[in-house]
């Protein structure tokens, strides 16, 4: 009975620390810079924080020191941006079920200080060779070693399949740095052509230099709580009005459609399948004003508005080229410039945008009236916030 | 000479690299499912029944996606420049992975036929790699 949860969860307060290629800062630092920044945002006082879950950057328990929380709620997850949509609704979950009361959700990176960015270096190269195979499928003894190359293998068959065209592609990128111009706190807001997309280097074919994100240090908080608690407080509260979860299986890949992937054994046809967030919010496709849609690489969009039945198998690419995910098309796509031209935040910052686009607080990347939007992977997750 | 990064050998998938040593692609197979399965798992991921059986494979299969790098992420690649990644969809089903030889990146296409073939790594460490193959 999904539905008995919609709109009791609220975000009631967000807050973005340094977003920089090198901050100078470690976690703590940079969680710290976040977690002010929620509270200011929201007039909420420190001692009311009783919740407290991380997804990336230091131990829950040692942040909970740091900040000189008394939490009843401790969590942690695993440090992946796929993550980051199932913490929220946990965090939503728990605050409904009465666990806490408000919940700072953290996701840090210190990219800069660790080195090596993705796919080699020290800094990942741990996670490439864990039991099992790395989490995306590397197998860097075949030089298969960078998160990208999983969504460069799907998008690799859905061009061959569908006769999608790297120019349609390139629009991805193309649309998301025209949106990031428009967000202040974007690392990558120089204008990029289609031109300028595919005279850069391809990097791990058929993905060139701008169909990957950005690799950046950064922080977020999101203060999570009651729609009934949030009405107390100093901003409007963005509801979570419906939500599902991150599927897994063997035909599940972290930045494919299902059966697209590196380790992927068939191929579904058979999309778009049942998505219960929509019933759960009470909205139907055509209510929502706009998607953000998971981007650490630019396939990840084509798949997830493929995925959530947006658009029929193989009409992605070119409903993407043909403009219809601009600020001005018909159903604007990360407006905040998303991982490609925001920077790499795990998810955290399409929740953010999420947010200030449901309080018009978006400034001149305002969609007009936003009430519905949709945050989306193509592997299932997604969260539907309203006003 | 910066080394490759090495495969991680366990009791887990020992039979796999034993067999790649011996010039043969050997891979899980469950007697009560009779059917091979992959990624590798030491148990069956589709009645759990443990331990598996391993049996070789044809090797014989077609390319069902590539990719092609033209970054070292690790240092031992960069003489190696452009390379390719396939997955192969075999014979007996499976769709595993490896490197592609011997055939310029631009004329890969889906559907490629290819075959094993090993590329002796060291002493202990074999890897199952694949070429074309005229088709049937």
């Amino acid at each position: 009975m999904g539905w008995e949860f919609r709109n009791k969860a609220a975000v009631c307060g967000i807050g973005l620390g340094p977003v920089a290629k090198d901050t100078g800062l470690g976690n703590t630092a940079l969680i710290g810079a976040a977690v002010r920044e929620a509270l200011a945002d929201c007039g909420l006082a420190k001692a009311k924080l009783d919740g407290l879950f991380v997804n990336a950057g230091v131990d829950v328990d040692r942040l909970a020191e740091n900040l000189g929380l008394a939490c009843r709620y401790a969590n942690q997850a695993w440090t992946h941006g796929r993550l980051s949509g199932p913490i929220v609704q946990s965090a939503a979950l728990a605050c409904v079920a009465g666990l806490a009361d408000y919940i700072a959700c953290i996701y840090s990176i210190d990219i800069s200080e660790r080195g090596g960015g993705f796919g080699g270096g020290r800094s990942h190269a741990h996670e490439e060779g864990r039991e099992g195979g790395g989490p995306h499928g590397e197998m860097p003894h075949y030089g298969l070693t960078h998160p990208g190359s999983g969504a460069a293998m799907a998008m690799r068959k859905y061009m061959a399949r569908y006769g999608a065209t790297a120019e349609q592609l390139g629009m991805v990128a193309v649309t998301q740095r025209a949106h990031a111009a428009l967000n202040p706190a974007a690392m990558m807001k120089a204008p990029m052509t289609l031109a300028d997309y595919l005279a850069a280097r391809p990097v791990i074919e058929p993905l060139r230099l701008f169909d990957f994100c950005v690799v950046n240090d950064g922080a977020i908080c999101v203060i999570v709580t009651t729609a009934e608690r949030a009405r107390d407080l100093r901003k409007p509260p963005v509801h979570i009005a419906g939500m599902q979860g991150l599927r897994a299986g063997r035909e599940e890949f972290v930045f494919g459609r299902p059966g697209l992937g590196v380790w992927q054994q068939t191929e579904r046809e058979d999309l778009p399948q049942v998505h219960p967030v929509f019933a759960m919010a009470g909205v139907e496709r055509k209510d929502v004003d706009g998607l953000m849609i998971y981007d650490s690489f630019s396939p990840q969009v084509i798949f997830g508005l493929e995925e959530f039945g947006y658009v029929g198998p193989g009409e992605a690419a070119a409903w993407i080229a043909s403009g219809n995910g601009r600020l001005d098309g018909r159903l604007p796509v990360n407006t905040h410039g998303g991982h490609l031209s925001e920077g790499m935040l795990a998810g955290w910052g399409h929740q953010l945008e999420a947010v200030r686009q449901l309080r018009g607080e978006a400034g001149a990347r305002q969609i007009p009236d936003a009430e519905v939007i949709q945050y989306l992977m193509g592997t299932g997750v997604s969260i539907i916030y309203t006003r | 000479m910066s080394q490759r990064p090495q495969p991680r050998i366990t009791d887990d998938n020992r039979p796999h690299w034993e067999g790649a040593r011996e010039g043969r692609l050997v891979l899980p197979y469950c007697e009560a499912c009779a059917r091979f399965f992959y990624p590798i798992s030491p148990f069956c991921p589709f009645c759990l029944k443990a331990p598996v059986a391993w049996k070789p494979v044809s090797g014989r299969g077609r390319v069902s996606s590539w990719v092609v790098f033209h970054k070292a992420f690790y240092p031992y690649f960069a003489d190696r420049l452009p390379y390719v990644v396939v997955q192969v969809e075999l014979e007996e089903g499976p769709r595993v992975n490896g490197n592609l030889f011997g055939l310029d990146p631009g004329s890969i296409r889906l559907g490629l036929p290819v075959e094993a073939t090993f590329e002796r790594e060291g002493a202990e460490v074999t890897l199952p790699q694949f070429r074309a193959r005229a088709a049937p």
